[in-house]
């Protein structure tokens, strides 16, 4: 008897999550009109999204490969696992945003997925340099057209989220891809003919110790 | 006399296992060759018998996965709490904060993986049998403590299951290291944790049971005023 009252409950559990039980208080229905996000815009942003996430889980691999005692470039790992929390903080941001604008009040489960990265080793610091910079071109591609499905919309065209995008996500891109482009230079400069002294040293810089 | 040196170390090498001089022995051996190339296998930061008995070395691997994923779980239900439907400010901070505090778990156990001298396989899943379905995000404020409390049982409990892994009287499988790794950062934390989170429950449940559930509302939106100011 118990065992059946206990898959009953877990029944009900199963379906009705949102409803009234004694647990909880019931749902309320307030204005909807101000909620104008349209569907490929809000579908673009969700993709977004999990970009960033998988860009956080890349840089994680990153930071844990330049981590090994074989490799041994603390500079490195620490760069990347920082890059790795601050691609967390761009899905928490564009997640605060949707908040904003009254989504996420459904569908939150399926926003994001934890999947490996696809990529564990990297030849040297150049190599993860670059590799950093292309996936960061692609991430400014994907807002790029975050963007375009956000204003070409005929019938709504989300102005300030297009401006949002633009003005702090692009900044961001820009300014970090610039960043990356003018580490792998200086650093494919000084390894030109001190391989492993060049890296060496620049490992340290990056750690913010002048050898 | 060269070639005698070679031999010698060569057969050093065989005969050593248990850390007998063996990264100076590659040293001896690769640097007496006159060749580009160093290979020196045993000059690496492994130690004990770290990765080559018992599954310590893959469940620390498995347990920073795991750190990973209850992270971006946690972040799901903190968004939802913030949605202007069920805006609870102290729900959401509250797992905002389990969140940070899984993902920077997350990096630090990555990161004792390799200063034992091995790599990060963030595909490794671990042997301790677990029963878990798809996260869920969308869940009442009872729910939520309750899933909340269940997946810090869940880290807690692994925590046990490596440290027992790692401290079996077994010359080839005790790791005091990871032991005492997991006691300073990990087990004591999660005791206070899931004390905090029970009573969170307790609470939630006497106001649900006291004056015919009349109060629940109201005590909702105390008990969230709460967890702004406290969490
Ligand atoms: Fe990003």
């Amino acid at each position: 008897m118990n065992s059946i009252l206990l898959v009953f409950a877990g029944i009900l559990a199963v379906c009705l999550p949102a409803s009234a039980t004694q647990c909880n208080v019931n749902p309320v229905q307030i204005p909807k009109d101000w909620i104008t996000m349209h569907r490929s815009c809000r579908n673009s942003m969700r993709q977004q999204i999990q970009m960033e996430v998988g860009a956080s889980l890349q840089y994680l691999a990153m930071g844990a490969h330049f981590s090994k005692d074989v490799v041994n470039r603390p500079g490195f790992a620490q760069l990347f696992f920082d890059a790795a929390s601050e691609e967390r903080e761009h899905a928490m941001k564009l997640i605060e945003y949707l908040l904003m604008r009254g989504e996420l009040t459904n569908d939150v489960s399926s926003l994001l997925q934890v999947r490996p990265p696809t990529r564990s080793s990297w030849k040297g610091g150049v190599e993860a340099l670059e590799h950093a910079l292309s996936m960061e071109s692609d991430v400014t591609k994907s807002i790029r057209n975050v963007i375009k499905a956000c204003e070409d919309d005929s019938e709504f065209n989300d102005y300030h989220l297009v401006d949002y995008l633009t003005g702090d996500f692009l900044e961001e891109q820009y300014k970090g891809q610039r960043d990356l482009a003018g580490k792998a230079s200086t650093l494919k400069k000084l390894m030109d003919r001190h391989e492993a002294l060049g890296e060496f040293i620049f490992d340290k810089k990056l750690l913010g110790i002048d050898v | 006399m060269k070639m005698l040196i070679l031999a010698v170390s060569c057969l050093l090498a065989i005969t050593g296992s248990l850390a007998a001089d063996t990264c100076y022995n590659d040293v001896a051996l690769d640097c007496g060759i006159t060749s580009n190339s160093l290979a020196l296998p045993r000059c690496n930061a492994v130690y004990g018998e770290y990765g080559s008995h018992g599954n310590v070395a893959t469940e620390l691997q498995a347990y920073a996965k795991l750190h990973l994923e209850r992270s971006y779980d946690y972040l799901l239900s903190a968004a939802y709490f913030n949605n202007y439907q069920t805006n609870r400010a102290g729900f959401s901070k509250l797992f905002k904060k389990l969140s940070d505090e899984a993902w920077s778990k997350t990096i630090d156990i990555i990161k004792h993986v390799t200063k034992r001298g091995d790599k990060m396989n963030f595909d490794q899943h671990s042997t301790m049998k677990t029963e878990r379905k798809n996260y869920t995000a969308e869940n009442h404020e009872l729910e939520a403590l309750a899933k909340a409390l269940d997946t810090q049982k869940e880290l807690a409990e692994r925590a046990f299951y490596i440290h027992r892994e790692a401290t079996r009287n077994s010359q080839h499988l005790h790791d005091p290291e990871i032991a005492q790794y997991l006691e300073e950062e990990f087990i004591e934390d999660h005791a206070e944790k899931i004390r905090t989170l029970a009573g969170h429950t307790s609470d939630l449940k006497k106001f649900i049971t006291a004056n015919n559930g009349h109060d629940l509302s109201l005590a909702l939106y105390v008990f969230d005023e709460y967890l702004q100011k406290t969490v």
